[in-house]
């Protein structure tokens, strides 16, 4: 029985192994989440950019994989996806800010399990080196998709890729899904146990709650998709059917007879909606943080917020069929999905009345952070909007397999999420390093990416509405397809544009680095606990002493008040709200 | 698995909020950990589930032996379970000696489970009730009546193996994890040992000649995990491991039945 | 002495009480023998799959139910992590039933 509180028995590390590599601070180990999605995030965005090349330049040979033949554009969608979705938003987002912040935020010394947390990152690490091999070995990455598709996935001869590289995919899914299991038990006992004293549920910033209610999605669903991916891997190497019925490849009967490709969709969308909040909760919770900081102002109906968390999280178990209306799923299930789907809105859409009620009558100050929060809000509701079309079996079946549904998920997963990590990059980056970042850049940064992503994801929705199908390395054959080539160039254009303007918020991120003016503990003049210790923090965050909480996250602009914002920390006799 | 640097135990109360869940961390951890898995382990369930609904004429091949056989390694689980209450018992009462012994019992009913279990799995194998990739033992006339099940449902043999053999794989772990609290660093040339008997004793056609390089790997980490915090277990630490263990037991609650007993050879009307 | 070893000292006991009937793990795992016993004889009836399937899933739920709450002491945690432990399984478990009728479809659509 743990008698004693032997709180932070772990003492600052000496040597570089112990301090920058194998470090158990969970400081260190969100870096190093972050630097690792930082380099997922460039090869991923590459990838895309040849695959942009490649629709309006057929012809063109590229740098580093040559010619592109159709094998190798879905080699590369497939690599983009998986890099994207697996290394980039759901490592950032969770394991590097909520790895970073979420212990600071509650008052807690370090995670509930260091250990557990190094062994994480490391195998996440791993994981991705595994899916970087596979563009090395025979064959090449796999073609499948992001979702595996069974049988193309379960079939060691159904395709160039699907060789080695396929099999290095699922095992690279797999220890990803061990990394994040690790991962997520660490955060929901961390939230559990180790909120600071005063540091009630209702007081926690919005940010945990988003980490937290994370955390549990990512317990409840990678565990399925671990299971969804031995099974694949004893398709594919042990000649089981688990996934395969009778099937012909090339005139050729293969030895399978007897499984279902439903059930690969089934149990990989069972964590494959999940995964689609776990990219962007921390997103939402980030935003509801910065805009309430920066526009001086309680977070509007804070209650309301952490219950719509709530919601979202559970309604978001029960809609995974909503990917499914095509695969001949049974059409009382798809009723079902559809109804649910169409539930999930409402809290959606409480989250957003939130935000601008929150910006509403505020004194805004329109600083990087603001801005892509805002930016994020309107990413949010842009590509929000096109939910309810596609949660309809009957609007979904013709849209489905195309651009339609590539512009929507782009927009709400994808660039969502991402401005969600600019917004937590500029917000905290005085925190982490100690230096603010240069603002002229950031603005620059924010406005060229904001017009640029609604100049390549906007004409999808076009795209798809009159008929431009998904997954096609080109469209040089048929003619209707053929008159929708110049959006597509437009398109390739803007990301050139978005893409290069990304390149400045690198070079701002390592300048200021090491160039940036200093920052003060409390730049921003916010509320929460990570602005009441030292910048950076110490290696037990606080200093040696644990925080006592006397008020809720966002006491802004309280009447009476000495200043326009309370801290957490702040014991004045201010009635609490 | 089971470290900590930050413990909370109800005694901290005075410097963080009560526990949510009213108990300490290590606890907790497991407990998350145990809900995850049991998805994994229920999708696996629900997947065999899927292929026997949707197969029609499902096999129920499994004589009285394998029958018999299932049953003893169910009744050596149960008991496994019963000792590992009893070293938890032990723990927490401060009586270091009974605490190993029952935690050593608890490792030889385990290892029994996992032996029994091995040995069905190569006569089955031998029998014909094999997957494609399986390599033919040599010298051995498959049986006509596995032979035709395994050709005819190739789900039934697929998910037989594939059910019992991440619970093998789970018991196995399990019996490593409780060898690291009861004898710490002193288990692993021990497991080094088992791991060179079970890769050298086993035919090269066996799936346990490769299977046995978990013990290997095992080796490996539990040898890192101890560098980098080797310390003595405290009865906390037999609890958590308690928890894994039953939770074993308690999928092989719904294996036992699902995968044998919902397949034994009987004449219906 | 101060408040946290206090603490300590009444949670050390109120454990060891908790494990003091050693005579109820016997008990249980009695029990579970039994179950055991009384699965392998129902495999042996002659009956109708579905019967038979929910029998012997009512006795391992019960059984289950048993090690949960005898071995893994679930029945001496508090009331909150009972329920929101074994809510979260069982949704999560009971989600996965919308599996079915897609295995089911199967055999009407004729696809092998």
């Amino acid at each position: 029985m743990a008698t004693t509180a032997s709180i932070h028995a772990h003492a600052a590390p000496q040597g570089f192994i112990r301090k920058y590599i194998f470090s158990l601070d969970h400081k260190v180990i969100g870096l190093q989440y972050y630097f690792l999605a930082l380099t997922a995030v460039f090869v991923g965005m590459f990838l895309s950019l040849l695959m942009r090349i490649h629709l309006i330049w057929p012809q063109v040979s590229l740098p580093l994989v040559g010619e592109i033949k159709p094998e190798t554009y879905l080699s590369l969608l497939t690599m983009h996806g998986t890099i994207m979705v697996f290394f980039v938003l759901t490592t950032a987002p969770q394991g590097g800010f909520g790895n970073y912040f979420l212990p600071i935020q509650v008052g807690a010394p370090d995670m509930a399990f260091p250990v557990l947390n190094m062994l994480s990152f490391w195998t996440t690490f791993i994981a991705f080196v595994t899916i970087i091999a596979a563009f090395f070995v025979t064959g090449g990455a796999p073609l499948h998709g992001w979702t595996g598709y069974a049988p193309l996935s379960a079939l060691p001869n159904s395709g160039p890729g699907e060789q080695l590289g396929a099999d290095l995919w699922v095992a690279s899914i797999a220890l990803f899904c061990i990394a994040s299991l690790m991962g997520a038990l660490n955060f929901i006992t961390t939230t559990l146990d180790l909120r600071a004293k005063g540091m009630t549920l209702m007081r926690m910033p919005l940010t945990c709650w988003s980490w937290f209610i994370t955390a549990i999605l990512g317990l409840l669903a990678f565990g399925v998709l671990l299971s969804a991916g031995i099974l694949l891997l004893l398709d594919r190497n042990l000649g089981t059917s688990f996934y395969v019925p009778l099937v012909v490849v090339n005139g050729q009967v293969m030895g399978h007879k007897g499984g279902s490709p439903l059930l690969w969709q089934h149990l990989f969308w069972f964590f494959g909606h999940p995964e689609v909040y776990i990219a962007i909760l921390p997103g939402m919770g980030v935003t509801s943080q910065v805009i309430s900081t920066f526009s001086r102002k309680p977070i509007f109906g804070y209650k309301a917020m952490a219950y719509a968390l709530m919601a979202i999280g559970l309604l978001g178990f029960m809609v995974w069929g909503h990917h499914m209306f095509m695969s001949g799923m049974s059409p009382y299930s798809a009723f079902a999905f559809s109804i649910m789907t169409m539930a999930i809105g409402v809290p959606s859409a409480i989250k957003t009345f939130n935000w601008l009620g929150t910006l509403w009558g505020g004194r805004i100050r329109l600083q990087t952070p603001m801005l892509f929060a805002i930016g994020f809000v309107s990413l949010f509701v842009s590509g929000g909007l096109s939910g309810p079309f596609l949660a309809q079996p009957v609007l979904d079946i013709p849209l489905h397999d195309t651009y339609f549904v590539v512009g929507h998920f782009h927009l709400i997963m994808g660039v969502a999420a991402i401005f969600g990590i600019f917004a937590a990059t500029y917000y905290w980056f005085p925190k982490m390093f100690g230096r603010m970042m240069n603002e002229r850049l950031g603005q620059i940064h924010f406005f060229i990416t904001l017009a640029g992503t609604y100049a390549i994801f906007m004409p999808m929705h076009y795209l798809g509405l009159a008929g431009q199908t998904r997954r096609y390395s080109q469209f040089t054959e048929v003619a209707y397809q053929t008159k929708l080539i110049p959006l597509q160039t437009f398109m390739t254009y803007a990301a050139f544009v978005t893409i290069g303007v990304q390149l400045v918020f690198l070079f701002n991120l390592f300048w200021s680095m090491f160039k940036g003016p200093k920052a003060s503990d409390n730049p921003w003049e916010a509320t929460t606990l990570e602005w009441t210790t030292a910048t950076p923090p110490p290696h037990d965050n606080f200093g040696g002493r644990t925080p006592v909480v006397y008020h809720g996250p966002y006491e802004y602009g309280v009447p009476g008040a000495a200043r326009d914002y309370i801290m957490q920390t702040d014991p004045a006799t201010v009635p609490s709200h | 698995m089971s470290d900590v640097a930050v413990q909370h135990g109800v005694a901290a109360a005075g410097v963080y909020e009560p526990s949510l869940f009213g108990t300490y961390s290590k606890k907790i951890g497991m407990w998350l950990f145990l809900l995850s898995d049991s998805l994994t382990f229920g999708a696996l369930l629900f997947a065999y589930s899927y292929g026997r609904i949707s197969t029609p004429n499902w096999p129920t091949p499994f004589h009285s032996e394998s029958i018999r056989n299932a049953t003893l390694m169910t009744a050596f689980l149960l008991t496994s379970s019963l000792t590992m209450v009893l070293a938890v018992r032990a723990a927490v009462f401060g009586n270091a000696k009974a605490q190993r012994w029952w935690l050593l019992a608890t490792m030889a009913c385990g290892t029994a489970f996992v032996i029994l279990h091995g040995r069905e799995w190569s006569k089955l194998i031998a029998e014909g009730l094999t997957l494609p990739m399986f390599p033919a033992v040599p010298g051995h006339e498959a049986a006509a009546e596995y032979k035709n099940v395994a050709e005819t449902v190739p789900q039934f043999p697929a998910t037989f193996f594939g059910l019992t053999g991440m619970h093998m794989l789970h018991v196995t772990l399990g019996v490593i994890y409780l060898g690291i609290i009861a004898l710490r660093k002193k288990f692993i040339p021990v497991l080094l040992g088992l791991w060179l008997v079970a890769w050298l004793a086993t035919p090269d056609y066996s799936p346990f000649h490769y299977g046995a390089h978990v013990l290997l790997i095992s080796a490996v980490v539990a040898a890192i995990v101890l560098w980098l915090r080797p310390k003595v277990y405290d009865s906390a630490d037999v609890e958590v491991a308690g928890l894994y263990w039953h939770f074993v037991d308690l999928v092989w609650m719904f294996i036992f039945p699902l995968v044998y007993l919902m397949s034994t050879r009987i004449i219906r009307s | 002495m101060n408040d946290a070893t206090q603490l300590a000292l009444e949670q050390g006991v109120a454990e060891q009480h908790r494990h003091h009937g050693k005579a109820q793990f016997f008990w249980v795992w009695g029990a579970l023998l039994v179950m055991t016993g009384m699965e392998v004889y129902l495999g042996y009836q002659n009956m109708e799959p579905v019967r038979m399937l929910s029998m012997l899933m009512g006795l391992s739920l019960l059984k289950a139910g048993l090690i949960i709450a005898y071995f893994m002491h679930m029945k001496f945690e508090i009331s909150r992590m009972k329920w929101l432990t074994m809510s979260s399984l069982l949704v999560c478990l009971s989600l996965m039933c919308i599996f079915f009728p897609d295995a089911f479809r199967i055999l009407s659509l004729g696809a092998r």
